[in-house]
């Protein structure tokens, strides 16, 4: 994914409009995302995921770890063989499916974000002392970012693993380092662009103090590229998580985490699809939203691609 | 160009120090004392634990310790595994063309469809076939390369009966392996059929990993023709009577693929991790499949080891790609 | 029979129901050996139009025309194939921009010899040598090593006698040259139409000459039209519309030359810009910007008629003295 993301030079508002108000930033770039069907879908189905995850207490037919002894792998409802109380089936120990892909969402979705925020708060910390300080500071951190990013983030994220033991926060801290050092670039590139624009050099006259000057003055103008990057990397988070515990190092069973609940399923690929079918589909499902909408904010909030 | 050379040369050996002070300090972190565990719940007495001590270095200081770490990488000793006791190295050398086969393979099976797809899109700008792909592409970009491989088992293995489920060869045949690359060492034995049995394992594992890959090229492809079809040059070259096959081949293509080989080059850590999963599901006798059972065993100089080489090969392709690209690109060949 | 006829071509963009006509219903032809100049602002339409020439119009663009006959050749009715063969060879065509007309990726030699390539065939030794010919015609110091040179180590200037050199290299019978000087230095531009004009001379070719510099085409050219949004406003020899422009835009478009501002405190202008997609006036395409308009041309377009022996687009063409014609009140400046 894009770490040059050009940084938006604060976007000099629409100068050349020649009649009306101009449109408040926030609704034009509404209008933009809203152009963009993909983009749109996209929203929807985070939205749907949202509430499923939110309300998964109440909505889930069964408890997600609840083995019902005397349906072992049933077929889906519209399958020869179906249990008619369980809609997806049910898996080898009798859970239900369905309640545990509700469930699944719940995690997936808490995983997402709170992997990104965590990273997203390092990463903007870094980055901004980085571009802010300058010097061997700045060269010092990037470089440790350049050392990360040498690995493949899968195989960083299995190394970090490997030393904190499995486990599903252990995953997510794993994932939240291997981001790191995307946000740390993106906010340094955009803080020393900013850097030199007249407004911050203004309030330094005016007394503002470093951290002031950082977080208060410098930092809402480099945003548009973090929330892109950030929405990207909720899917990536998302499908890291969901791999680390298909390989038995993230989420641990009963925990009805998708990529574990594949992990379990594997050795039926031959005899019930539906076990491998749904949860997979879900990570795809909820990936590709989350893709739809980073790419979908990223043409909406870059000012190059507008008209 | 030698400037060129000696430039990337250069911005690499900070990050390759780096790379490796990383990977030793990977192992000091671990939470216990890496001699009780290495000898598990046997236990040691106090010399036994001293003699251990003494023979890992752990006595030492900690930059002695690394020292000693960065003199055993550069002649090629990366430790010995704590299971198997075989220098990590070794290991390491007999399971790598196994990797390298199947990201080959993965690779050539990306650029052969995103490429030709990316440029058909392009062309056919805002048809059903660019929307097609474009689908394709983001849905490939998003899969989870595991379940796409259950998947593909599940259909084509199990459902179908048309490839194998596991493994690089059917146990009909033993190769005595020559080059390790399981499709060359069949085409050079006497066996007959091993080599259709070898291309027949292979099918499955390409198409998992290479999907990924596949779906970036795709996309890569068609933004940058579309940006290449705009140029004045390509309609100078359409004024010179040239047939519409010759300017996108010739023409654009070429100037396409400049930014295409990049990210082609920035596929090899996207395989190197795929690898880690296809490997698992498919019981590929490879780097990642070894990786994940030393994980599982924890195996640490074998972790260690693993990574240190995977990304020293990620750094080296890395440096190629650039390489490449100076000599793809006019512009930057000449740049002194 | 005249070597390009054109009659009332026209080029449309956008939707089917509302179009947008970047080219109007425009006539001319050009002969062997003459030079026809094209004169208008940018957004005029005069590259569309030669584009259409070339049959270099994409999908989205339409292209209707009476006529469009090279040499007696349908060129809008012929098959593809065919026309390629014309285009590049009979029919050659220079870009604006030297420094993006060529292929970075391809050295000076491949992409000369591309055309002789397809166009004529022969061996790959002949090929270089009519190469090296080219390149000593164009006036390419040193040529021999030039041959081997990419795009990125040449100068503007010689990228354009490269370009030319290009377009020449199939011996064409009409070169289109649009905006051949624009891109560069003030003085390459005369050296380069020097050498266009030696070129058009030598080998009895026809040139269409494309450029928004009056002054440039009217030493050039024998014939100019004058092209403003899409139509053609003004058509004549090349002397007489300068000494005597009939149309208003003619006339502001001299008064604006920096040699005509003589005594004046500062350049003379013509105030607005050329109506693009959206902002068409309903009556004729000038009259925001002209001096002279009134009512009626607010009200409708003019048409082409003959005035004096010239084709002009306006109501009230103007006299010997540059006052409208058919104004009662007359002056309404």
């Amino acid at each position: 994914m894009s770490e040059n993301t050009t940084p938006s030079a604060a976007p000099a508002a629409n100068v050349a409009e020649p009649m009306g108000a101009p449109p408040s930033p926030l609704r034009e770039t509404w209008d933009y995302f809203r152009k963009n069907r993909g983009a749109y879908v996209g929203l929807i189905v985070i939205a749907i995921i949202l509430f499923l995850a939110l309300t998964a207490q109440w909505i889930a037919p069964y408890d997600p770890i609840a083995q019902d002894r005397t349906a072992f792998l049933k077929p889906p409802i519209w399958m020869d063989g179906a249990d008619p109380r369980y809609i997806l089936g049910t898996d080898a120990v009798g859970r239900d499916i369905l309640s545990r892909l509700i469930h699944g969402a719940q995690l997936s979705v808490s995983i997402g974000v709170f992997v990104v925020i965590l990273s997203m708060i390092a990463g903007i910390v870094l980055g901004m002392v980085a571009g802010y300080f300058r010097g061997w500071v700045e060269v010092g951190i990037m470089r440790l970012m350049d050392i990360m990013l040498a690995l493949p983030s899968l195989i960083m994220a299995l190394a970090i693993v490997a030393i904190l033991g499995p486990g599903l926060e252990n995953a997510m801290l794993a994932i939240a380092i291997v981001q790191l050092p995307h946000y740390v670039r993106l906010t340094r590139a955009s803080v020393v662009s900013e850097l030199n624009k007249e407004y911050v050099i203004a309030s330094q006259i005016a007394g503002a103090g470093h951290v002031r000057q950082m977080f208060v003055n410098i930092l809402p103008n480099c945003m548009a590229p973090l929330i892109v990057q950030g929405t990207l990397g909720i899917s990536s988070a998302i499908l890291d998580a969901a791999a680390l515990g298909f390989l038995g190092l993230g989420a641990q069973p009963p925990l009805p985490e998708w990529g574990t609940m594949l992990s379990e399923a594997r050795e039926f690929v031959g005899s019930a699809w539906w076990v491998i079918t749904f949860p997979g589909l879900c990570i795809l499902v909820t990936v590709l939203a989350f893709n739809l909408m980073g790419d979908g904010l990223r043409d909406a909030l870059d000012p190059k691609m507008k008209r | 160009m030698l400037g060129f050379l000696f430039r990337r040369l250069g911005d690499i050996i900070p990050t390759f120090f780096g790379v490796t002070l990383l990977v030793f300090f990977l192992i000091r972190l671990i939470p216990g004392d890496p001699i009780l565990m290495l000898a598990g719940e046997r236990g040691v007495d106090a010399a036994r634990y001293a003699e251990l001590q003494a023979q890992y270095g752990f006595d030492q200081p900690i930059i002695v310790q690394y020292f000693d770490y960065l003199m055993g990488v550069f002649q090629g000793d990366l430790g010995k595994s704590f299971v198997t006791k075989k220098p990590v190295l070794d290991e390491f050398l007999v399971l790598f063309p196994a990797t390298v086969e199947l990201g080959l393979t993965g690779i050539l099976f990306a650029v052969c469809f995103g490429v030709p797809f990316g440029v058909l899109a392009a062309i056919n700008r805002g048809k059903w076939i660019d929307h097609l792909t474009m689908s394709v592409s983001l849905t490939g970009y998003s899969m989870p390369i595991f379940w796409w491989a259950l998947l593909l088992i599940m259909f084509f293995s199990t459902t179908l009966g048309w490839t194998p489920v596991s493994g690089r060869l059917s146990v009909m045949y033993y190769i005595e392996p020559t080059t390790g690359f399981m499709l060359i060492d069949t085409l050079l034995s006497d066996e007959k059929g091993a080599f259709i049995s070898a291309l027949r394992h292979m099918i499955l594992p390409t198409i998992a990993l290479g999907t990924i890959p596949m779906a970036v090229i795709a996309r890569m492809t068609r933004s940058s023709m579309l940006e290449v079809l705009g140029e004045e040059y390509i309609r100078v070259a359409r004024a010179k009577g040239l047939s519409p096959l010759r300017v996108i081949m010739v023409h654009a293509l070429r100037n396409a693929l400049i930014p295409v080989i990049t990210v082609i080059g920035l596929q090899v850590g996207v395989l190197l991790a795929g690898a880690i999963l296809t490997e698992t599901i498919f019981s590929w006798p490879g780097i990642g499949k070894w990786i994940i059972e030393a994980m599982n065993r924890r195996d640490y100089p074998t972790i260690q080891g693993g990574i240190l080489m995977i990304a020293f090969l990620v750094m080296g392709v890395n440096l190629i790609v650039d390489l490449l690209y100076g000599v793809v690109n006019p512009r930057i060949r000449h740049k002194r | 029979m005249a070597l390009l006829e054109v009659k009332n071509l026209t080029v449309e963009f956008g939707s089917e129901d509302k179009p947008f006509r970047a080219v109007d219903s425009v006539s001319y032809s050009i002969d062997r050996g003459e030079v026809l100049g094209i004169v208008g602002e940018s957004g005029s339409g005069k590259s569309v139009s030669s584009l259409a020439v070339m049959g270099l119009i994409d999908f989205p663009g339409r292209v209707t025309a009476d006529a469009l006959t090279f040499d007696g050749q349908d060129l809008l009715g012929m098959p593809a194939k065919r026309r390629r063969e014309i285009t590049g060879k009979d029919i050659a065509m220079i870009f604006q921009d030297p420094m993006s007309a060529l292929n970075p990726c391809f050295t000076v030699e491949a992409q000369i010899m591309e055309a002789l390539k397809v166009h004529e065939g022969g061996s790959k030794k002949q090929r270089r040598e009519r190469t090296l010919e080219l390149l000593n015609q164009v006036g390419i110091p040193d040529p021999k090593s030039r041959m081997t040179a990419y795009p990125h180590q040449l100068s503007g200037g010689m990228s354009q006698r490269i370009v030319i050199a290009m377009a020449i290299a199939c011996k064409p019978r009409l070169l289109i040259a649009d905006e051949p000087t624009t891109a560069l230095d003030v003085t390459i531009q005369a050296q380069i139409i020097d050498l266009l004009l030696k070129l058009q001379e030598d080998s009895d070719m026809g040139l269409l000459l494309i450029t928004h510099d009056l002054a440039l085409v009217s030493e050039a050219a024998n014939r100019i039209q004058v092209m403003y949004a899409g139509q053609l406003f003004e058509s004549g020899p090349a002397d007489s519309i300068f000494s005597a422009p009939r149309h208003p835009y003619t006339q502001a478009l001299l008064e604006a030359l920096p040699e005509r501002s003589e005594g004046h405190d500062r350049l003379r202008t013509i105030p607005g810009v050329v109506p693009g997609q959206y902002d068409r006036p309903a009556g004729c395409l000038l009259a925001p910007r002209c001096r002279y308009a009134n009512e009626s041309c607010v009200a409708a377009r003019p048409e082409v008629s003959d005035f004096n022996g010239r084709d002009v687009r306006c109501f009230y063409p103007l006299n010997d003295q540059g006052q409208p014609t058919g104004l009662n009140t007359g002056g309404t400046v």
